[in-house]
């Protein structure tokens, strides 16, 4: 595209205004999405591998578990600490791609604590409704996935209204499978869960700059 | 609209390189950028972002360097300070320009 003056001349003031904002404002929600893609994949798949152990357990060893029903708490956490690091080291590479900056490292320090509030009220909203315990432990899920996909869809006002997309079909992915699957609903919840991850993917891939 | 055009630094404002300027002016002085990141983010064409860029580089207003980081060819832009100031310059003028075009709105017949 080359410039001619006719082109300089057909941007107004108030246009030359507009766009320096609008600049400014992508900038920065490009930079709070810096390697999304890669991190929301690895949110698709991990929480898919909980789905699968989850249906794996339930339909190979349920008498084992039937007594020990605390057992998938530690695994649950332990998939979400392997995420928040994973999320963190692959943050910390995509912000170095863009500019080894003091600004970057703080745009990344502010989403890391975002999702880790979203995390945290994940874990403690179900002990603070009374769920943290056998009887009703099964409710549990239901709670947690609404949270997170609230997660996606608060960061996806904020920055990109796509992530509140996916934000929707991963509660949807586990929300339809529960009421409608039966006992392989958390089978369906993991496929569904991964196929909403690599359409995010895809999206963020073909769009976007992470 | 043609005497507002005639006080802006014509380099600068154009579509394309205000966005590219805005960009690169926003960073602090002592980073740089990713010339990928500029690209993607102002949805531009690997051609077209590096014609622009070539353009405020002849006029003295951002520096383009290339390295290899891992064997990977990476390009980084950088605001100079005279890109830098030529951009305050610019949103001074810009802020008179839209002052008056404001004023002339406003004021009795």
């Amino acid at each position: 595209m080359g410039t001619t003056g006719r082109e300089a001349a057909a941007l107004t003031p108030e246009e030359s205004w507009g766009t320096i904002h609008e600049t400014l404002d992508r900038t920065r929600s490009s930079i709070y999405l810096a390697g999304a893609s890669t991190i929301l994949i690895l949110w698709g798949v991990i929480v898919s591998l909980g789905y699968f152990w989850q249906y794996a357990y339930q339909t190979m060893a349920s008498d084992f578990f039937a007594d020990r029903p605390w057992i998938p708490l530690p695994i649950w956490i332990a998939l979400g600490v392997g995420g928040m690091v994973g999320s963190g080291i692959i943050g910390h590479r995509a912000t170095s791609r863009i500019a080894p900056g003091v600004d970057l490292r703080r745009a990344g320090i502010k989403v890391g604590l975002f999702w880790l509030a979203v995390i945290t009220a994940a874990f403690l909203i179900p002990g603070a409704a009374g769920l943290w315990n056998a009887e009703l432990a099964s409710r549990i899920p239901h709670v947690v996935v609404g949270i997170l996909g609230l997660g996606y869809v608060l960061f996806g006002i904020l920055f990109r209204p796509a992530l509140a997309m996916v934000g929707l079909g991963i509660a949807a992915s586990f929300y339809l499978p529960s009421y409608l699957a039966g006992d392989a609903a958390a089978a369906f919840a993991g496929a569904a869960t991964l196929l909403v991850a690599g359409l995010g993917w895809a999206w963020i891939r073909r769009n976007e700059v992470a | 609209m043609t005497q507002d055009a005639t006080v802006l630094d014509e380099t600068i404002h154009q579509s394309t390189r205000l966005r590219i300027m805005s960009m690169v002016i926003s960073w602090p002085e002592t980073d740089r950028l990713a010339y990928g990141f500029i690209q993607k983010t102002l949805g531009l064409t690997g051609g077209n972002l590096t014609t622009h860029l070539r353009k405020l580089e002849d006029a003295g207003y951002v520096t383009i360097a290339k390295e290899f980081h891992n064997s990977k060819p990476r390009t980084w832009v950088r605001a100079t300070p005279e890109g830098r100031r030529a951009f305050a310059e610019y949103l001074a003028n810009l802020d008179r320009a839209l002052n008056h075009r404001w004023s002339r709105t406003v004021s009795p017949s």
